[in-house]
């Protein structure tokens, strides 16, 4: 009887020596005061990275408020604000809805149309909304181009949204930098310091790591792979990469990529590869990532100079980087472009 | 005079135990990086990597399609999938923090998790 107890009691003890030594995997019980909490919630077409130090329960909020607004933007879902405006021509929306083609069209007009929020038919064309990739031709292009104009956006009073039929509103170009935005000011609200979003590749912080360190955000290398072009550290803000290498097929040898030029209504030959924006607010940083590409150097860099809410990382075909004065000696190259040229650029 | 030797047995036992296990977690080279799998944002497998001493696989059933997966010492990889795009097979092995391997169709996420504080690697990629 004795010898069965104390088998037991060695048993038990070696089992409490053992708990001791777990690795803390799925939902590992860590109790710091600036405990890590994470999710990831598949949205707006792509995979969305959340992680929040201190209150777990603002991650169940993160999620119902990403689905309350892909619930409102999409354009794939019928009974959306955004599909409704498309089948109807006019219609009321959401104030969140209202809110971000107020802002939308304000990027589009600082960008000349650059940016433009009814690009939408053409992108469609071109088989990117679908994945059924084809190139359209030159005379279905320039009629789908004469749709193609952002003023035609009405924001009347009360919500009312209107426009010209034949015209298609598409949120996509802004929607992931306003939801980035969106939770920032969530997380702010419920009393989150530290926290760092994912957006299927719009990064955005709030504030510092917990212990007061710099976030690292690195930028893809635009060849793919393992491979990083290089390093941004930064706080509370937002770092949105718009590249060719995202989304693109191949016909008869040539790559056609998804950054549209909205004055050829064909995939932006522009001489960037890639194009970082950082900034405060998400929103802004997303859409200009993509029309600062579309630009090409020359009007991107001259555009830059005449701003002063962001700053940004260019690599061009020829992969050179470019980095604004703003953020260069925050930024640090990585593997192969350790060897090459950085270039800074300066406002004279 | 038993019951003395017994509590001498088990404090003995527990000694060495504890002092087995403390040598082999530190003469590991363990950062104890940890590949959290998740599908649908739910965590359903851990694996630590720092204790990974030979190859194996598993298979992860989700309810759009299945994912095998194979670990290596210090790494971990979509090996086959039977999903559409094949984007998470292309996406090789991982064994960095920030870029976790994600299929898309299958709504499944490997993602490696430090348990340290330090982590020398970037917190997140911008693509």
């Amino acid at each position: 009887m004795k010898k069965i107890r104390s088998t037991f009691l060695i048993v038990q003890a070696i089992l409490l020596v053992f708990c001791c030594f777990l690795p803390s995997g799925c939902g590992g019980s860590e109790k710091e005061k600036n405990e890590k909490h994470s999710s990831v919630v598949f949205a707006m077409d792509t995979v969305m990275e959340i992680t929040v130090y201190g209150d777990e329960e603002v991650l169940k909020k993160a999620e119902e408020l990403i689905r309350d607004l892909e619930r409102k933007f999409s354009v794939t879902l019928e009974e959306s604000d955004i599909s409704r405006l498309n089948a109807t021509g006019n219609t009321r929306v959401s104030e969140e809805t209202y809110a971000l083609l107020k802002r939308g069209k304000e990027i589009c007009e600082r960008t000349e149309g650059a940016l433009d929020l009814t690009v939408y038919p053409v992108v469609h064309a071109w088989g990117f909304t679908t994945g059924e990739h084809r190139v359209p031709s030159e005379k279905e292009i320039q009629k789908l181009l004469e749709n193609v104009d952002f003023r035609r956006i009405a924001l009347g009073e009360n919500m009312l949204v209107t426009v010209p039929s034949g015209v298609m509103t598409d949120l996509g170009s802004v929607a992931k930098g306003y939801t980035g935005d969106r939770l920032m000011e969530l997380f702010k609200d419920s009393g989150v310091t530290s926290a760092l979003i994912n957006l299927g590749g719009n990064v955005q912080a709030l504030g510092t790591k917990p212990d007061g360190s710099l976030w690292k955000v690195a930028v893809a290398d635009p060849k793919g792979g393992e491979e990083y072009a290089g390093v941004v550290t930064m706080e509370g803000k937002a770092v949105i990469t718009s590249g060719a290498y995202e989304r693109f097929f191949e016909e008869n040898g040539h790559v056609y990529h998804h950054i549209i030029d909205t004055s050829t209504g064909c995939p932006a030959e522009s001489g960037f590869v890639s194009v970082t924006v950082v900034g405060d607010e998400g929103t802004l940083c997303d859409g200009l990532s993509t029309s600062l590409f579309a630009m090409g150097p020359e009007k991107a860099f001259e555009f830059w100079k005449n701003s002063d809410d962001f700053e940004a990382v260019f690599i061009t075909s020829d992969e050179k980087i470019f980095v604004t004065e703003g953020i260069a000696d925050a930024f640090t190259p990585l593997g192969r472009f350790q060897k090459k040229e950085t270039e800074v650029i300066r406002r004279d | 005079m038993i019951k003395t030797k017994t509590w001498i047995m088990i404090f003995a036992a527990m000694l060495l135990i504890f002092g087995a296990v403390s040598f082999w977690s530190f003469t590991r080279p363990s950062k104890g990086t940890v590949a959290n799998i998740y599908v649908n944002g739910e965590c359903v497998r851990s694996v630590d990597l720092s204790l990974v001493t030979e190859s194996f696989e598993f298979t992860v059933e989700t309810s759009a399609g299945t994912n095998v997966i194979q670990v290596e010492p210090g790494r971990i990889r979509v090996k086959e999938a039977d999903c559409p795009d094949q984007v998470c097979v292309h996406a090789g092995w991982i064994a960095d923090s920030a870029n976790p391997v994600v299929c898309l169709p299958h709504r499944l996420v490997i993602r490696l998790e430090k348990n340290g504080k330090s982590a020398d690697g970037p917190d997140a990629v911008s693509k």
